[in-house]
């Protein structure tokens, strides 16, 4: 081994390939993986890849014209969760790092996700997400907590500064910017196609992750700047993207929550939702939710069976441990 | 409407409805209101005290409908509008109801693209048919999430118990 070579090895034992998840968004892409690259050849030099889900703009003319050095994966056009799935299974390190074409890292990000991934039982770490402008409003993906209310899991995420200093514990990591051990991932199944087309894949298999006792983490040291949906906004319109968010909300829910007394109640408020929609009305129509998650109601019996076999902690150990502040 | 009357504003002050909240206010105003009720649940309370009206009637969180209702009925309204968050007047039974019960003489429908205003008969025809397709969507609600709960349940058994459940 060349004195380089042990030098790199010094800097990080650990090898990651940074991923960056793709779909016409070739001017988010110019941003983004000079950003990535800079932060890969700081920590050492890790593999940074694009995985492109079927775009039908310059991306990949751009990418091999711009960024000879960056691999790309070139997928028929198949989600987010899948692309990921796919790119994950062909990465060649033991850890992956998912990021989306909109997320523009800072230099020193990825050494405190290794640093953390380190420690015992650790499935993921998530990012610290700012919005472009630095501001912390509406930034979604900050130590990720979760409480069963109205019919679903309220996802809560923190947006106190002062709260916001401390590696702790996650329910998930958001999926525009995590590390994680693949093997673990692969372990898990990777993101559920249940969710197809897009959303709550992170949380469930951040709550997977947690349901086999494993933990997930949030490392403010590790930050990004994510400017929020912006290649969701150009590919699907508002009342489509809010309702797959409450089909998914519906699956994460029949899938996921075990608990035979929660589940009830749960589903008691799902029920109720028909009726709200008359009665108060507004987005998202969450009768077509429920019918659309009907739909898929033996996928998501398989998966609730697969959960029930390999869970290791309660619904209630999970929230509470997730949200606890102790490493 | 009679100048010097009490209108009521009713509204869910959801994002997206701001603009549609302070036309419903200057309509009011314009049409001689003299006291302007505003009538909300404490999620909205935040915003409807911000828009400086008279008085502001809360129900929810614990507060029954019925008891804002007697509340509002006591101020003997001359008119009530309503907002909506899209042009299709969709959703907002519960709001309709109110104004309904209310004793409003007229009723004016407010949302982001434009206003119509209501009679008291089509506003109580609005929420006949809207209470029939609410318990409509109630049945069906119900339907799919007992399907649901029967489907997973008898899965979730056949698959054993999970190591989270024993000791």
């Amino acid at each position: 081994m060349g004195a380089g070579a042990a030098a790199q090895k010094a800097i990080s034992p650990m090898k990651a390939t940074i991923i960056i998840i793709n779909h016409n968004g070739c001017d988010l892409l110019a941003r983004s993986v000079p950003a990535a690259v800079e932060a890969s050849d700081k920590a050492g030099g890790h593999p940074v890849v694009v995985a492109d889900d079927g775009s039908t703009d310059d991306s990949i003319e751009f990418l091999c014209r711009a960024f000879p050095d960056v691999k790309v994966l070139a997928l028929p056009r198949r989600g987010f969760g899948a692309t990921c799935n796919a790119s994950v299974a062909a990465a060649e390190t033991e850890i992956a790092v998912l990021l989306n074409n909109d997320v523009v890292v800072t230099p020193g990000f990825l050494e405190p996700l290794l640093a953390d991934l380190a420690k015992p039982d650790i499935f993921a770490v998530g990012c610290m997400f700012l919005n472009p402008d630095g501001s912390l409003t509406d930034a979604l993906g900050n130590r990720t907590s979760g409480v069963w209310r109205g019919g679903l899991l309220q996802i809560l995420h923190e947006t106190q500064p002062d709260r916001l200093h401390r590696t702790c514990p996650q329910l998930y990591a958001n999926g525009g910017g995590m590390a994680f051990w693949r093997d673990k991932w692969q372990a898990l199944g990777g993101f559920d196609p249940l969710y197809h087309p897009f959303y709550w894949e992170d949380v469930d298999i951040g709550y997977r992750a947690w349901g086999r006792g494993w933990r997930v983490l949030y490392e403010p040291a590790s930050v990004v700047y994510h400017d929020q949906g912006s290649t969701m906004k150009r590919v699907h319109r508002a009342p489509h993207i809010e309702l797959m968010s409450a089909k998914n909300a519906v699956l994460f829910t029949w899938k996921n929550l075990l608990d035979g007394r929660l589940f009830r109640r749960v589903l008691a408020a799902q029920a109720r939702w028909a009726a709200d929609d008359v009665l108060i009305g507004g987005l998202p129509h969450r009768t077509r939710a429920l019918w659309r998650a009907l739909r898929q109601l033996s996928q998501a019996c398989r998966a609730r069976a697969k959960e029930q076999r390999e869970r290791v902690r309660s619904d209630q150990e999970i929230l509470a441990l997730s949200s606890g502040g102790d490493l | 409407m009679t100048a010097g009357g009490t209108a009521l504003l009713l509204t869910f002050a959801r994002r997206g409805e701001d603009a549609a909240i302070r036309q419903a206010v200057s309509r009011l105003r314009a049409d001689g209101a003299t006291t302007v009720i505003a009538v909300g649940t404490p999620v909205s309370a935040p915003v409807l005290s911000g828009l400086g009206l008279d008085e502001l009637i809360l129900y929810g969180n614990g507060r029954r409908a019925w008891g804002a209702l007697r509340e509002m009925r006591s101020r003997r309204p001359a008119m009530a509008a309503v907002v909506y968050s899209d042009a299709g007047y969709a959703g907002h039974l519960k709001l309709e109801a109110l104004a309904l019960l209310s004793g409003a003489r007229r009723v004016q429908r407010i949302a982001p693209a434009g206003s119509s205003p209501v009679g008291r008969a089509s506003l109580a025809a609005i929420v006949l048919a809207k209470g029939l397709c609410a318990c409509g969507c109630a049945l069906a609600g119900t339907a799919i999430c007992t399907v649901a709960f029967v489907c997973l349940t008898l899965r979730q058994m056949a698959a054993g118990g999970s190591r989270a459940s024993r000791p």
